[in-house]
């Protein structure tokens, strides 16, 4: 048995709180907690990752062929298939990690940790913001990953190093809004099988509706249009622009600024559940 | 100052439930306070309300001096709260999960370690405390749950149903730590619908039925609410005729008057008399051709105090009882 230290004085401190933690000091330690559970979990972290490698794989190997003329009808310089693919493939593993973050608020309101951390002295902002960012890192991880079997795949990344780190940017700030709906999703639903179909049922019509797997002038018109609404074609086309064409500002800063209204506005509905959810249903 | 003051709480939910009927709670620091109810009461809601994570519909409420509407954070760094649910991620070890406790309560860093090994010790997970809490038993999960809530050495605990699912040894072990908690003067408020565990661990209780407090006290104020010690008589034949002869029997003696029940079983008497009078009781019955298979005189258990303030019991499908005047 134990010899009671651990709870000793604790009448003394009535009115002598624990000493308050910094802002970022909180989103560091909620950072951690996420990164440490990704590492707990390494078929998850993997499984999400393996479907886009084998789109990219599969996809320069069968389609590469009739690709490359569909993608080379235009003028300007003749590029290979793998070229154009990897910047669609960045993008679906951006948006396969932000799926999981709803699966990881699901899992913790299962868990009653969401509950917990709640009624922790935490800023609530700073529970989120490190959630947040520890997904953010995972896509990093990931995109790095996919930009490096690209190359070795035959991709040539027209901006360099530094344009791959924009690319592993772009992704990020892509994956946003998406991480926004599914959080939404998962607070309506409180199921995690629901989440994950979801995010599933979603991910694939959004994917090939877009200029992800072809160029857009060489879909029917009705994808066109449907394309053009689609936030995929925006987070591709400003990787794409970076790998295919160079430092093409204009057209990257278009498609992000799009990308950020979109981030912006699932967000603050995000927000609005979030708070929703934390302050409980009582009027 | 009390550790937790609450003057006419209500709290009503989105959907018009009304939880929380004008709840007043005094309890001073030191104390092992019970919130004792059956399921729907309103006991969780209540404390719910006391750890800032609802907030009353009406009424006022400071724990440890705070208001739980504008002081929130200063609550919340003021208390520890186990939710009936137990709640530890299953994917750290106990002692990444302490870790983390530790880390969102603000402990500084250099009393962490120390503080993780008292508590790890104290629950008695010392030797797993590097395995993932999902490799657990319920029991250990609850231990670990209940270490969480310590680590910032909280004045007031806050324990909502903690023993709920535990097998009764895993059980008495918890009530051995929160007892040692208590000892060293923290404030602990706990509810439960165990009435036996309201009587071995609290100093004072309150009954709460459908979201109002309908009785408060010691456990022995409440006890001798009933009215005295409880004989149980077993009959052979409990059939509804049977026990209704052996009722009037009783009731004719002229001892007992109004203080005989009937039961499933046979016959419930309470009464001041209960002890004395066992035998004569025993006599009557068999001189009326009744056999006697079992028989049992004891104090009146928190189950008694329910029937006596409800008129029955805590009811089948635990829901509260209707038209109970508080």
């Amino acid at each position: 048995m134990s010899d009671g230290t651990a709870v000793e004085g604790a009448a003394t401190r009535a009115r002598e709180p624990a000493a308050g933690t910094g802002f970022l000091a909180e989103v560091w330690i909620n950072f951690k907690r996420w990164n440490l559970k990704a590492i707990r979990n390494p078929f998850v972290v993997a499984g999400s990752i393996i479907q886009p490698i084998i789109f990219l794989v599969l996809f320069t190997q069968v389609f590469g062929g009739v690709a490359s003329a569909a993608i080379n009808q235009g003028p300007g310089p003749s590029i290979n298939y793998t070229s154009f693919l990897v910047p669609a493939i960045v993008i679906q593993v951006s948006l396969v990690a932000a799926a999981t973050s709803g699966i990881g608020l699901v899992n913790d309101i299962e868990e009653g940790m969401f509950e917990k951390v709640l009624v922790s002295p935490m800023r609530r902002t700073a529970v989120f913001a490190g959630k947040t960012l520890a997904e953010l890192a995972r896509i990093a991880v990931q995109v790095t990953i996919i930009l490096v079997l690209g190359v070795l795949l035959g991709a040539h990344i027209a901006t360099g190093l530094l344009g791959a780190i924009t690319i592993m940017a772009v992704g990020m700030v892509f994956s946003l809004w998406f991480t926004g709906f599914s959080n939404v999703m998962a607070l309506l639903t409180r199921d995690q099988e629901s989440t994950i179909i979801a995010a599933n049922i979603i991910q694939f019509p959004l994917l090939f509706v877009s200029s992800a797997f072809l160029p857009i002038a060489a879909l029917p018109d009705w994808i066109q249009t449907i394309s053009k609404l689609n936030p995929i074609t925006y987070g591709v086309d400003a990787a794409r622009a970076l790998v295919v064409q160079g430092w093409v500002w204009h057209v990257v800063l278009r498609n992000l600024a799009v990308l950020v209204a979109l981030d912006l506005v699932f967000g603050a509905v995000a927000v609005y559940f979030l708070n929703r959810a934390s302050s409980a249903a009582v009027e | 100052m009390a550790a937790i003051e609450a003057r006419g709480v209500e709290v009503v939910y989105a959907d018009g439930t009304e939880a929380v009927r004008g709840v007043d709670l005094e309890i001073p620091e030191g104390e092992f306070f019970g919130f004792l109810g059956p399921n729907g009461a309103g006991k969780t809601t209540t404390i719910k309300t006391l750890v800032t994570l609802l907030r009353p519909t009406a009424g006022d409420v400071t724990v440890n001096g705070f208001d739980v509407r504008t002081e929130a954070r200063a609550v919340r760094r003021s208390v520890g709260y186990m939710a009936q649910e137990t709640s530890v991620d299953l994917e750290l070890t106990a002692r990444e999960n302490l870790r983390f406790a530790c880390e969102a309560y603000g402990v500084p860093a250099g009393e962490r370690d120390g503080r993780i090994d008292e508590l790890l010790d104290l629950v008695e997970l010392a030797d797993v405390g590097d395995r993932r809490a999902d490799s657990f038993s319920g029991g250990m999960r609850k231990r670990l749950d209940a270490a969480t809530a310590l680590v910032h050495r909280p004045p007031i605990v806050f324990l909502d149903e903690p023993t709920t699912g535990l097998d009764p040894k895993a059980r008495n072990r918890l009530w051995d730590y929160f007892r040692e908690i208590n000892a060293a003067g923290t404030t602990m408020f706990l509810t439960t619908q165990y009435l036996e565990e309201a009587d071995r661990l609290c100093d004072r209780l309150s009954v709460i039925l459908d979201g109002r407090i309908v009785a408060s006290g010691t456990p022995a104020d409440l006890k001798s609410r009933v009215g005295g010690d409880v004989l149980e008589v077993q009959l052979d034949d409990p059939s509804p005729e049977r026990v209704a002869f052996a009722s009037s029997v009783a009731e004719a003696s002229g001892v007992f008057d109004e203080a005989v029940r009937e039961t499933e079983t046979g016959l419930a008497v309470t009464s001041p008399e209960a002890r004395a009078r066992a035998t004569d009781l025993l006599v009557d019955l068999r001189d009326a051709g009744f056999t006697v298979t079992g028989l049992d005189v004891h104090s009146p258990t928190l189950d008694d105090v329910f029937l006596a303030l409800t008129g029955a019991g805590v009811p089948e499908d635990a829901l509260p009882a209707e038209g109970v005047a508080p």
